[in-house]
C-alpha cells in the first residue's frame, strides 16, 4: 500500500519543508594562482541558532537526522556511529542546494539512497571489531604508512621519530573521508575524485599520503606538538595541489613516462 | 613524543592530559574553553582524538600542557585507549544534566585501571553547571562520590567558563606534587596504587624536565 504523504493536510509534505531555509557553505574565492581563500564570516551568536521554525516546516538537520535514524534501524549491527553525520552532510548539501527546484524536492530520498550505497562501501571503518582486520581502519592506516615509507622515507622516519602515530590523525581522515579537514567546496571536489576511483577507496590513502608530503617541510622541522597540531588542523592548501600529488604518488611510473614522452616529442 | 625540547630548561614541565567521558558531556568544549577561551555550541562530534597545547605558569613553574580530547562514543574506545599511554593527568567529565553520564564514571575508571594507569592524577569535572534548571546529578551525591574515590570534583561550565581554569590549575598543581613525590620516592618500592607512590618512568621524567641529566 502506498500512502501519499502530501495528501494528509495535518502533515505537510517534506518536499515543501526542505526548501524553506537555505544551506550555506564557506564562501570561497579562487585567485589567479589557483589558491582558494575563504572569506570568514562573522560567527553566529549562540541564540542565532535558534531559528524559529514555523508550523509544518522542518530544519535541514531534522531531515538529516531522520536519514541517519532510518539507517541505524535498518543496520542494527552497525547502528549509528559518530562520524556518519559527516558522511551524509556533503551528500545532503549537494541535493538540497540543487539549482533545479524540482530536484531539490527529492533531497531526502536522494541523499538517503546515496548514503546507503556509500556506507555499504565504507561501513567497515565504523565497526570496532574490524579495526584490526584486513578490511578495517587499522590496515588502512598501516597502508598509509607503508606508502609513505616507500615514497618519502625521510618524512616517514621523522614522523616515527616524533612518535606521531597515524592513529592520532589519519584515523579521522580515513573514517570520514577527509570531510572534516577542508572547507565544504574542497570536500566536494575531493569526493568527486574519491568516488571516481575504480579501486575505491585506494585513492583516499594516496590523498592522505599526499597531504603529509605537501606539508613535509613543516613536519620535518617540527616537534611532536607542532606536527600534531598541523595534521590535526590541516593548513589551508589548494586542494588541487594535494590531488595532483596523490595522482603522482599512485602512478609514479605513468607520470614519469608521460614526462619522458613529452620531452622526446619536443626534441 | 618530544623529549629533547625542554631538556635544558630548568623548571619547565611538560604534562600530557587526557580528557575522557561519555558522549556529548562537553569534553571538546572544555578543551576549547581552557586552551582558547572560546565557546561555540555547534561543535561536531570528535572522531578519534583532538589535540591542543596550553602554557601556563603556576607557583613560578612554567608548565606546558598537551591536551588530548578523546571521542566519547563506544566505537572509538579501542582507538582512544591507545592514547592513555604516558598520560600524567586524566580529566573525567560527566554532564550534570544527565545522570547516566555520572553513573558511567566508574566504568571509565575501570577502563583506566585496565590500562594500568592507576597512578596518574585524576580529576572529575561535572560540566554544564550553568544549566541549573536541568540539573540531574545532585551536588552532594557527586562530591561524596569524588571524596570516596580520592578525586577532586569541580562543577564547571565550558559555556560560561565557570571553574574551568581553576579546575585545570588544580590538576596541574596535583601533577606537580605527584611528580616531585615520585622523584623523591623513586627508589622505594611501590606498596600501593596510591598517588604518593606513583613513579613516573625515566622517559617521563625527562619529558617533565627537571629529572634531566644533560
Amino acid at each position: 500500500m502506498c500512502i501519499i504523504v502530501g495528501d494528509d493536510k495535518d502533515f505537510p509534505t517534506l518536499r515543501k519543508r526542505v526548501q524553506t531555509s537555505y544551506l550555506e557553505a564557506a564562501h570561497v574565492k579562487t585567485n589567479r594562482m589557483g589558491i582558494t581563500n575563504f572569506t570568514v564570516k562573522k560567527p553566529l551568536q549562540n541564540d542565532e541558532y535558534a531559528v524559529i521554525i514555523e508550523e509544518g516546516e522542518e530544519a535541514h538537520w531534522e531531515v538529516v537526522e531522520r536519514v541517519l535514524f532510518i539507517y541505524a534501524k535498518l543496520n542494527p549491527g552497525t547502528s549509528y556511529v559518530q562520524g556518519m553525520n559527516e558522511i551524509i552532510g556533503p551528500l545532503y548539501y549537494i541535493f538540497a542546494s540543487d539549482p533545479d527546484v524540482k530536484w531539490r524536492e527529492f533531497a531526502e530520498p536522494d541523499s538517503f539512497f546515496c548514503f546507503m550505497n556509500l556506507m555499504s562501501e565504507i561501513r567497515d571503518f565504523f565497526i570496532k571489531t574490524l579495526d584490526e582486520s584486513a578490511v578495517g581502519i587499522g590496515s588502512s592506516m598501516e597502508e598509509l604508512m607503508t606508502i609513505l615509507q616507500d615514497r618519502d622515507l625521510q618524512l616517514w622516519q621523522s614522523l616515527s621519530d616524533q612518535e606521531l602515530k597515524p592513529q592520532f590523525y589519519s584515523f579521522r581522515w580515513i573514517t570520514v573521508l577527509l570531510s572534516q579537514e577542508f572547507p565544504l567546496p574542497d570536500v566536494i571536489r575531493l569526493w568527486d575524485s574519491l568516488f571516481a576511483d575504480s579501486q575505491r577507496f585506494e585513492f583516499l590513502i594516496f590523498v592522505c599520503c599526499a597531504m603529509l608530503i605537501v606539508i613535509r617541510d613543516q613536519l620535518l622541522e617540527g616537534d611532536f606538538a607542532t606536527s600534531m597540531k598541523l595534521v590535526q588542523n590541516y593548513p589551508v592548501t589548494d586542494i588541487h595541489i594535494i590531488l595532483n600529488k596523490a595522482m603522482e604518488l599512485r602512478d609514479p611510473f605513468k607520470r614519469m613516462s608521460q614526462k619522458v614522452w613529452k620531452k622526446s616529442h619536443k626534441t | 613524543m618530544d623529549q629533547n625540547q625542554n631538556c635544558h630548561k630548568n623548571n619547565e614541565f611538560l604534562f600530557k592530559v587526557l580528557i575522557i567521558g561519555d558522549v556529548a558531556v562537553g569534553k571538546s568544549s572544555i578543551m576549547k574553553r581552557f586552551a582558547e577561551n572560546v565557546f561555540d555550541r555547534k561543535y561536531g562530534s570528535t572522531i578519534g582524538v583532538d589535540f591542543k597545547t596550553k602554557k601556563l605558569k603556576l607557583g613560578g613553574k612554567a608548565v606546558k600542557l598537551q591536551i588530548w580530547d578523546t571521542a566519547g562514543h563506544e566505537r572509538f574506545r579501542s582507538i582512544t585507549s591507545a592514547f592513555y599511554r604516558g598520560a600524567h593527568g586524566i580529566v573525567l567529565v560527566y554532564d550534570v544534566t544527565r545522570m547516566e553520564t555520572f553513573t558511567n564514571i566508574p566504568k571509565w575508571l575501570q577502563e583506566l585501571d585496565l590500562q594500568d594507569y592507576n597512578c596518574t592524577v585524576k580529576i572529575l569535572f561535572g560540566n554544564k553547571s550553568d544549566l541549573s534548571s536541568e540539573r540531574d546529578v545532585p551536588r552532594e551525591t557527586a562530591f561524596k562520590y569524588a571524596d570516596s574515590n580520592n578525586m577532586f570534583l569541580f562543577e564547571t561550565s565550558a559555556k560560561t567558563g565557570n571553574s574551568v581554569n581553576e579546575a585545570f590549575e588544580h590538576l596541574v598543581s596535583r601533577m606537580l606534587v605527584a611528580f616531585h613525590e615520585a622523584e623523591s620516592t623513586a627508589t622505594k618500592p611501590i606498596l600501593s596504587g596510591d598517588l604518593s607512590t606513583c613513579i613516573l618512568s625515566e622517559q617521563e621524567k625527562i619529558i617533565a624536565g627537571s629529572g634531566c641529566s644533560c
